[in-house]
């Protein structure tokens, strides 16, 4: 039994940690389809990290380091070149996967499976048959639990996931989208690498340029399947509305009263955010009637922009 | 400047960019950067010869990619090319040996009507489960690309094997030789042929029919497409099955052209780059034609760079996922440059 469970542990365990970097990125509202080649990234450095400083501390920050660039690198291209992320993250996997081949070539002279000394230190004889298992494989617990905090418990986690789902709403309450997403990206980043860190540097560790396939996609679909419902986003916005309108008293209303912020077109109400808040529950409630009316009234009073192509869209050119 | 040009200057400007972002990094890995870019040139394109292991590469890539193309301008994003290659080449491979002995004017076409039917099968899926049940088609279409090699590893190491393999890499049976469109080298009046009546069939449907306007429209705006008048789950199944049918085109024209016979695991970047040839030609049928030559003359170049100029063929695999990073950008910057003097964007 023991075995089974040992085996589940190690197979199991880089899923999770593949899986909260991909709900992290979710949550912001972004695909990261790049998981896998941040995973081969921070494999290689770690690895080059620990046959060059013979440290596997500082071999860890220099493989978090480089995955967290190559995040950055990712939230550059979609966020501010706009790039569609579902190829951008294809792009960064392939880079990830010829980069690692290029750089164990070129550093070790052959594209051979590199074996280093050592690795990540395991839990050892005191836990009995579990002792194979590393360091990391136990933190797991830990690191679900305080990502499950993270997102549900505290404000960031609020503003992440209003981020995500209904980035215009958000941003109308003083959030900042791409500045959650770059955050997003970066913890995925150190959680990958961390995941490389927990199962695959055994002893001795190994990098085979190429390897992981398949592992980011599970991560991704995990990711996917668990993300909060479409509506709850509006719900979270309104929470965090409220929020944050009792700690920065002013803060909302600051868009609606002043002339001269404008914010680029993003004159948006305190009624017209509670419409678009509760749209879905309005939907429901009193019926499709009663949202056009409302949508129309919004239209006529207020100059509000969203997405042509969402069906509740309240752009100025489609007023009724 | 018109907007088809802006369009495709900034293809142009982004592989730019990639390809000076590729050269740093060879630079710094301690290859010299312009000799490999030239070495890539050279082999893709300059030596004797080049330019017909360029299109040999590069006609399956095509057919994939207008497929692909088909499906991107309707708004789906089918990223499960890979697959229908796969499935496509098995089926072809099935009918291969259930035909077998049979003239070759009717075994050949049955071939290709298989594999075409095959590949449509396997997107036909994927676009039920998008258009019934809301499923994302990024998921299950990447999914099944995982299906689809698993499969193939199954057939060519189980009902297809080929009993005098190496045992290194399973494969199948090869095609008899009367079956061939090609010989190893990839390139014949039958191949180009297909490659010629695809792209022109193609083009004809995006620009000169009801289903491509509306297709393209749907895939900008489907809610205004629907309060048109249009079902937009029949264009978007349609486009589905046309993108799987010419995936599986490509994968038997691989079976029944330069391979000979599938093997597990072939080829197993091109349903991704397809992807790429699709958006650098900014889904145009003429532009997948360009793009895929170059693409092909890449794929053609990473298997001299090894053996021939001592490069390593992941060059090209980061020439490739450099494109891809950046293919899609839509730099306010660029546009501004590119619409001088022009109307605002």
């Amino acid at each position: 039994m023991n075995e089974i469970i040992i085996a589940i542990l190690r197979s199991g365990t880089p899923l999770i940690y593949v899986t909260l970097a991909g709900v992290i990125a979710q949550r912001a509202g972004v695909w990261n389809l790049g998981l896998e080649g941040l995973m081969i990234m921070g494999a290689c450095a770690t690895i080059v990290g620990i046959m060059l400083t013979n440290s596997i501390v500082a071999a860890i920050l220099i493989a978090i380091l480089i995955c967290v660039l190559a995040s950055v690198l990712l939230w550059f291209v979609i966020d501010r070149l706009k790039a569609n992320p579902i190829i951008a993250g294809l792009g960064l996997t392939g880079l990830g996967l010829g980069g690692t081949a290029l750089a164990v070539q070129s550093i070790f002279g052959s594209q051979a499976s590199v074996t280093a000394p050592f690795g990540i230190p395991k839990l050892g004889p005191a836990f009995g048959a579990y002792g194979v298992l590393s360091i990391a494989v136990a933190a797991m617990p830990f690191v679900v639990f305080g990502m499950w905090v993270m997102l549900r418990r505290t404000r960031f986690g609020l503003r992440l996931a209003a981020c995500g789902e209904h980035p215009f709403a958000a941003r109308s309450v003083g959030a900042n989208p791409s500045r959650m997403r770059l955050v997003a990206l970066a913890i995925g980043g150190v959680l990958v690498c961390h995941r490389r860190g927990g199962t695959c540097r055994r002893q001795p560790a190994v990098l085979r340029p190429g390897h992981d396939g398949g592992s980011r996609l599970h991560g991704l679909c995990c990711g996917h399947l668990r993300r909060f419902p479409s509506g709850g986003g509006h719900f979270r916005c309104a929470v965090l509305r409220r929020r944050w309108r009792a700690r920065y008293p002013g803060a909302i209303d600051v868009r609606r009263q002043d002339p001269a912020r404008p914010s680029a077109g993003f004159a948006l109400s305190r009624d017209c955010l509670r419409r678009l808040a509760f749209r879905q529950a309005a939907r429901r409630r009193e019926g499709r009637q009663l949202v056009r009316r409302t949508q129309g009234s919004i239209g006529r009073h207020h100059e509000v922009r969203a997405t042509p192509s969402d069906p509740g869209c309240l752009h100025p050119g489609h007023r009724r | 400047m018109k907007d088809s040009l802006v369009t495709v200057a900034r293809s142009l400007i982004f592989v730019a960019f990639a390809l000076i972002l590729c050269a740093l990094v060879f630079q710094f890995a301690g290859y010299n950067a312009p000799v490999m870019l030239w070495a890539v040139a050279d082999r893709a394109f300059l030596r004797s010869g080049a330019i017909e292991q360029s299109l040999r590469w590069a006609l399956p890539l095509f057919i994939t990619a207008v497929g692909v193309g088909i499906s991107f301008r309707a708004g789906f994003f089918n990223i499960g090319a890979q697959g229908q290659f796969y499935v496509g080449a098995i089926c072809a491979a099935f009918a291969a040996e259930a035909f077998k002995g049979g003239p070759a004017f009717l075994v050949i076409p049955a071939l290709i009507i298989a594999g075409t039917l095959g590949g449509a099968l396997w997107a036909l899926w994927p676009g039920l489960l998008r258009l019934r049940s809301g499923t994302d088609e990024v998921i299950t279409t990447l999914m099944g690309n995982f299906m689809a090699g698993l499969l193939l590893v199954y057939v060519t190491s189980g009902p297809l094997k080929d009993p005098s393999g190496s045992g290194q890499q399973a494969s199948s049976r090869p095609l008899d030789a009367a079956y061939r469109i090609s010989d190893s080298l990839g390139i014949s009046p039958t191949t180009i042929a297909i490659g010629a009546a695809v792209g022109i069939l193609m083009w004809l449907l995006i620009n000169r029919t009801a289903f491509g306007v509306l297709a393209s429209l749907a895939g900008r705006n489907g809610t205004m497409v629907e309060w048109q008048g249009a079902r937009l789950w029949k264009l978007g199944l349609s486009s589905f099955i046309i993108s799987g049918a010419l995936a599986g085109l490509a994968g038997t024209i691989e079976f029944m052209g330069p391979n000979g016979r599938i093997a597990s695991g072939f080829l197993p970047a091109h349903g991704f780059t397809a992807i790429l040839i699709a958006l650098v030609a900014n889904l145009s049928v003429v532009g997948t034609a360009a793009a895929a030559v170059f693409f092909g003359g890449l794929a053609s170049a990473a298997l001299y760079l090894p053996i021939m100029a001592g490069l390593p063929a992941a060059a090209i695999d980061i020439i490739n996922a450099a494109i891809a990073l950046f293919i899609t950008a839509r730099s306010k910057l660029v546009d501004q440059v590119l619409r001088l003097g022009g109307r605002p964007s």
